[in-house]
């Protein structure tokens, strides 16, 4: 990564996305504190082995295709009338407070030298805010991007008791000459009592890296259900996190990808347990096709406080192709005995002998082997509680075995 | 002779925040040589009044009494219990201190412990049994610090330091003669406690443990659920044997008639809503097998 | 009771590794790592020139490479002061490269071995012997009948001068380089002592041998380092022992262990570490397996201040096999990093892995290691099992693993738990009249049991009673 800065990324630039947002001045301190701060941070972190680096973010010029003024999109943003679904304009306008409140409080701004970047220049985003008690279903927001790159921000606020579901869905529109880049910051507050799912369908073309980052603080009695499936992108490095902050808090990680051409996936789905009587559930299943790499790193971070924790994390590979590469690496990190944890990982082909056995029952083996790769991702698919994703997955999988 | 005695023994969830009563006031006596059957609907307390009789951690006595009477020559003719040492107050003792007075709790759902074998834990137990014995009997006044052993160890090829009370081979012919009896098969004894053992094998097992241990009296909490009629039929003369050979106390917590048929009570207690609600002899058992539990509960709750 | 069992009623584990002995030494190299210090040893052992020349090439290797310090949760090294180690004493013994009777040898050294219980041991199951003391081999010796079959079970020392052709294809070269890393690289400068072991082919050395290190001496560095050749359908079980009394400064313990086996052969090594628990012990294990071969690693680690170990198997013929088995003990103020890593270089490969750890009173554990599968290696399969126990909330219980998986047709499986001693399983020992400590003591023994049942039972022994130790938080 060169370290000077392109000639876009400066902060007359930033400035004028600030501006164009209509956004008061703390806002505009904390982007220009991220530019500033860009050359002092590292990437986000990858795994490294003896001699290897699972993922290279390194060699990526993102200055160079990041072209911020340009950005251009179309978004829809609709939830039902009794929880707020606003632009990041319009929020900034009517909720200045709950954004001074919450902005950058789950993500630092200058987590990385991704964030930082994606801080200083985002020029859309979403609100999502739901009062005590609401029960708001069918929140969606819908990104398409036609540019050359787009930084997009969404905060989910949910006090006392409410209840929100948000679907979200990445994908690209006009073809643009050369690399793309799509950077996403998802922040949830989730309020004592309050439950978020976040399920998120990224389809975005095969041209464009895709960097997010989705965190969330769950309070008291709190439940934060990611539901992440990546599908599209050339390079995505995308992290769901949970930290369990109030007692008693749950959250579920359920993942999916599906790889092919020299597609390369690095997913990681982290918790950290800090309150007592927390449950995480980490379920992360991925198939690779052609000369797709994945590599998964799995988090279960058990601080000493706490106390009664269980915390289980499920990972499971299917190799297609005999090109393509499987990385992980589920760690358990344990600081509090009273913890019952446990993860497990596989990789694996499909079974010739089940493949046989449906052969001999007169499926062609081209059928056999859709059935069973679509089997595979059925444990997946039944956590996801969020029905029109799971159809959407369900047939962008069917899509990607029949190309 | 020994009695087990139970007075007004109430007990609640020792977990902060639970704050649930579950035994209220049970009154019970149980002397060697005795049958007596225990039952009651579920979640009337029964379990929860053999936990509690072994130390379990989970409750908290809030009120009454578990005592143990014993009488010379309890634990076999040659060992001394003095008169000051006679009653115990089996509340303030470790549940390991209980068992080696002759408290035996034969577990509704026993731990599976993996990598320890039968015979290495049962012969353990036997020798910690008689060792804590010879603690809890100790005259105080004579007690001394026991003198750590000087020297050091020539060698890292040896065997356990200590063998204990009853050696290897004398226990292997302990543990065959009692498996023997209760027709079990011998390679049981080379397995791991209770690991992957069916529950029929499981109860089998905790009779085998009582009959190793020899108490003076065993609470056991339905050893006869899930067992077939042959296993049910060894298990039976199991506890037979315990009371016949060994004069133990039996008080065996059942849901069903069916076991009473071969190991014959000599009182039957029926337990509602935590506390003792009726007693009589084995015809109440009949009596309950026909009828069910809710005219004792009519009867008792109009009397109180 | 027999008076045997009598007999066996004295002992007393704890005394056996604590006592500490005057030091009395010939030869001193003086603390720190320059040329000169690699110079002095390299000349008081005689050496070729060759040996000096890879000494000094691994002496520069050292000083360029960086301490490693960027591994997730990697144990601290900050107080580890290499500088102020010395890495050479060559203990006062009239024989060089080892005597062959235990009478031969000085008083002290002699009553050292005897209290750590070799010489019986040697009696009783063993093929051969080799013990050192300090940075050189005082004891070596093998049963006759396997010299006349060509087993060669000699100290390193002796072996570059006897066996040159030998040391010089095999001693760093292809399976442990200076290069792999920084401690291999110290090592490479100032290695001393160590065994060496050559087994024909088909022959197959029916009782294990054992190495046991001593170090005596407060600030020392020991340095072995162990080849082992294993040609084709030979077999051969390697027992290392180690253990050192505690001093206020710190001691490095950096061995570096090569092992061949060729093709069908089997090799198994076992180690229990008992360092003192001023020790750190940063060691390089490796062995390369050839088709059909199979290589056991069987690892205690007991002691120490900080210990990386993983030990690796370069999986390099098709059709061969390794085992791992590890457990680790981390008590008060301990970091046992510990785990395995497996290349499968060949088709049809296997391995497995199983480890159980268990950390006390403020100790960690952590397992890592790395499996990959390379390209090309299918019909691979490998096994990954890691259990750990905790005991309180001062502790820490950590899992690391990696799995690189370039073959389709493989199958990986990978699986951890972590948890704590279970209150119903202690409950229902206690009710059988076990007091508390007892009961624990069993559900670790149990816990640890699937990996002592491999070990030979006297060394399943041994290990069970220093966790005994480690539980009444006795050993020093
Ligand atoms: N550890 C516990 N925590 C909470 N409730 C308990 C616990 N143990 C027992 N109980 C409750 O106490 C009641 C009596 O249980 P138990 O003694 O097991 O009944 P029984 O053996 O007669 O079926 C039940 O309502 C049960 O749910
Ligand atoms: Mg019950």
């Amino acid at each position: 990564m060169s370290t000077q800065v392109h000639a876009a990324l400066d902060e007359g630039t930033v400035r004028e996305i600030s501006e164009s947002l209509g956004e008061p001045e703390w806002l505009l301190e904390t982007r220009l504190e991220a530019l500033d701060a860009l050359d002092d941070l590292a990437m986000p972190s990858v795994i490294r082995t003896p001699g290897r680096e699972w993922t290279n973010l390194h060699d990526l010029d993102f200055e160079g295709f990041v072209d911020p003024l340009n950005a251009a999109e179309n978004k829809d943003q609709v939830g039902p009338d009794e929880a707020e679904v606003l632009p990041f304009a319009e929020a900034v306008d009517e909720h200045e407070e709950l954004l001074k409140e919450h902005f950058g409080s789950v993500v630092d701004p200058q987590d990385n030298y991704l964030t930082a970047l994606s801080t200083a220049l985002f020029s859309t985003g979403t609100v999502v805010y739901v009062p005590e008690g609401v029960d708001a279903e069918d929140v969606k927001i819908r990104t398409e991007m036609n540019s050359q790159s787009l930084f997009n921000y969404t905060l989910v606020v949910t006090e006392k008791s409410a209840s929100v579901t948000i679907l979200e869905r990445q994908s690209t529109g006009e073809d643009v000459d050369g690399e793309r880049y799509y950077s996403g910051i998802v922040e949830v507050a989730a309020g004592e009592n309050s439950n978020v799912q976040y399920g998120s369908l990224q389809n975005v073309d095969e041209e464009t890296y895709n960097y997010t980052l989705k965190r969330g603080h769950a309070d008291t009695y709190a439940t934060i259900d990611w539901i992440e499936g990546n599908i599209g992108s050339r390079l995505t490095k995308s992290s769901v996190e949970t930290y369990l902050k109030g007692d008693s808090s749950e959250s579920q990680i359920v993942g999916a990808f599906f790889g092919h051409g020299d597609q390369h996936f690095d997913v990681n789905a982290r918790v950290w347990h800090e309150a007592e009587h927390t449950t995480a559930d980490l379920v992360t299943r991925g198939a690779l096709d052609d000369e797709a790499r994945s590599v998964y790193e799995g988090v279960q971070d058990v601080g000493s406080d706490a106390w009664d924790t269980n915390s289980y994390q499920r990972e499971n590979t299917l190799m297609l192709s005999d090109e393509s590469e499987a990385d992980a690496s589920p760690k358990l990190i344990i600081n509090n005995h009273d913890t019952e944890a446990s993860h497990s990982a596989t990789v694996g082909q499909v079974s010739d002998e089940d493949l046989f056995y449906m052969e001999t029952r007169g499926t062609d083996p081209e059928s056999a082997e859709n059935m069973l790769v679509e089997g595979f991702f059925v444990p997946v698919l039944e956590e996801v509680a969020v029905d029109e994703l799971r159809d959407d997955l369900t047939d962008l999988v069917a899509a990607r075995l029949r190309e | 002779m020994a009695t087990l005695e139970l007075n007004n023994l109430h007990a609640e969830v020792a977990e902060e925040g639970v704050d649930e009563q579950i035994l209220d006031g049970v009154d019970l006596e149980v002397k060697s040589g005795e049958i007596h059957a225990l039952m009651g609907p579920n979640g009337s307390g029964k379990s929860t009044t053999a936990k509690v009789i072994a130390g379990h951690p989970a409750y908290e006595v809030t009120e009454g009494e578990v005592l143990l009477h014993l009488e010379d020559g309890d634990f076999g003719g040659a060992f001394e219990i003095p008169e000051d040492k006679r009653t115990w107050d089996l509340l303030d003792l470790e549940p390991n201190e209980r068992a080696a007075l002759g408290v035996f709790l034969g577990f509704q759902y026993p731990a599976e412990i993996e990598g320890v074998t039968m015979t290495n834990f049962l012969r353990t137990a036997l020798n910690a049994k008689l060792e804590e014995r010879e603690e809890l009997f100790e005259d105080e006044d004579e007690h001394e610090e026991e003198e750590e052993e000087a020297g050091y160890d020539t060698s890292p090829m040896e065997g356990p330091a200590d063998e204990g009370e009853v050696g290897v081979a004398e226990f292997q012919q302990i543990l065959s003669e009692k498996m023997e009896q209760l027709d079990m098969d011998e390679k049981f004894a080379q397995r791991y406690l209770n690991a992957g053992f069916s529950g029929g094998e499981k109860k089998q097992n905790e009779v085998l443990q009582a009959a190793i241990l020899e108490p003076e009296v065993a609470v056991l909490d339905e050893i006869d659920s899930g067992l077939d009629i042959d296993r049910l039929q060894d298990v039976s003369k199991g506890i037979n044997a315990l009371r016949d050979e060994q004069g133990t106390g039996i008080l065996q917590i059942t849901h069903y008639q069916r076991i009473l048929d071969y190991v014959e009570p000599d009182h039957v207690h029926v337990m509602l809503d935590g506390k003792v609600a009726k007693s009589g002899g084995a015809e109440l058992a009949e009596k309950l097998e026909d009828n069910g539990y809710d005219w004792v509960r009519e009867e008792f709750y109009e009397t109180a | 009771m027999s008076s045997e069992q009598d007999h066996l009623k004295e002992t007393d584990t704890e005394k056996r590794f604590e006592f500490k002995k005057e030091e009395s030494a010939a030869v001193t190299s003086g603390k720190g790592l320059t040329e000169e210090v690699v110079r002095m040893i390299s000349d008081d052992k005689d050496e070729p020139e060759w040996m000096l020349e890879r000494r000094l090439r691994s002496l520069k290797q050292y000083h360029e490479m960086p301490l490693p310090t960027d591994w997730p949760g990697q144990p601290d090294l900050t107080e580890l002061d290499i500088e102020e180690i010395v890495p050479y004493i060559r203990p006062d013994v009239d024989k060089r490269s080892g005597a062959d009777d235990w009478d031969d040898l000085p008083e002290d050294i002699q009553d050292t071995f005897e209290q750590l219980g070799i010489p019986e041991a040697e009696r009783k199951a063993l093929s051969g012997v080799g013990a050192q003391y300090e940075s050189e081999v005082v004891y070596q010796n093998m049963q006759e009948q396997w010299e006349e079959k060509g087993v060669v079970f000699c100290n390193m020392d002796e072996a570059v001068r006897e066996h040159p052709e030998l040391v010089k294809e095999y001693f760093m070269t292809k399976c442990v380089p200076p290069s792999d890393n920084k401690f291999a690289a110290l090592h490479g400068a100032v290695w001393s002592g160590g065994s060496f072991v050559y087994v024909p082919e088909d022959v197959t050395v029916e009782m294990p041998v054992q190495a046991y290190f001593r170090m005596n001496s407060e600030g020392m560095g020991q340095f072995e380092h162990t080849l082992i050749i294993a040609e084709e359908g030979s077999e051969v079980h390697y027992i290392e022992g180690c253990s050192a009394p505690k001093y206020g400064s710190h001691n490095l313990h950096s061995g570096g262990v090569e092992v061949f086996v060729g093709e069908d052969a089997h090799v198994q090594y076992s180690t229990v570490q008992n360092w003192s628990k001023n020790t750190y012990n940063l060691n390089t294990k490796r062995a390369i397996c050839e088709k059909g071969g199979t290589m056991e690693w069987v690892s205690g680690s007991m002691g120490s201040k900080a210990t990386m170990l993983y030990p690796s198997t370069i999986l390099k013929g098709r059709g061969a096999t390794d085992n791992h088995i590890t457990i680790a003990f981390a008590g008060e103020g301990q970091d046992i990093d510990t785990g395995a890593k497996v290349y499968h270089n060949a088709p049809n490969t296997k391995s497995t892995i199983e480890s159980k750890s268990i950390a006390k009173d403020g100790g960690r554990t952590n397992y890592r290691g790395l499996v990959h599968i390379a390209d090309g290696a299918e019909g691979s399969s490998t096994s990954v099992e890691c259990d750990a126990l905790m005991f309180d909330n001062e502790s820490t219980s950590d899992t690391m693993p990696y799995m690189e998986i370039q073959e389709s047709k493989v199958d990986v499986a990978h699986e951890a738990t972590v948890g704590k001693i279970g209150d119903e399983d202690v409950f229902y020992l206690q009710s059988r009249g076990l007091d508390d400590d007892d009961a624990k003591q069993m559900i670790v023994a149990g816990f640890i049991e699937p990996i002592t049942e491999e070990l030979p039972i006297e060394y399943a022994v041994e290990l069970n009673r220093l966790i005994e130790l480690e539980m009444e938080g006795s050993l020093g």
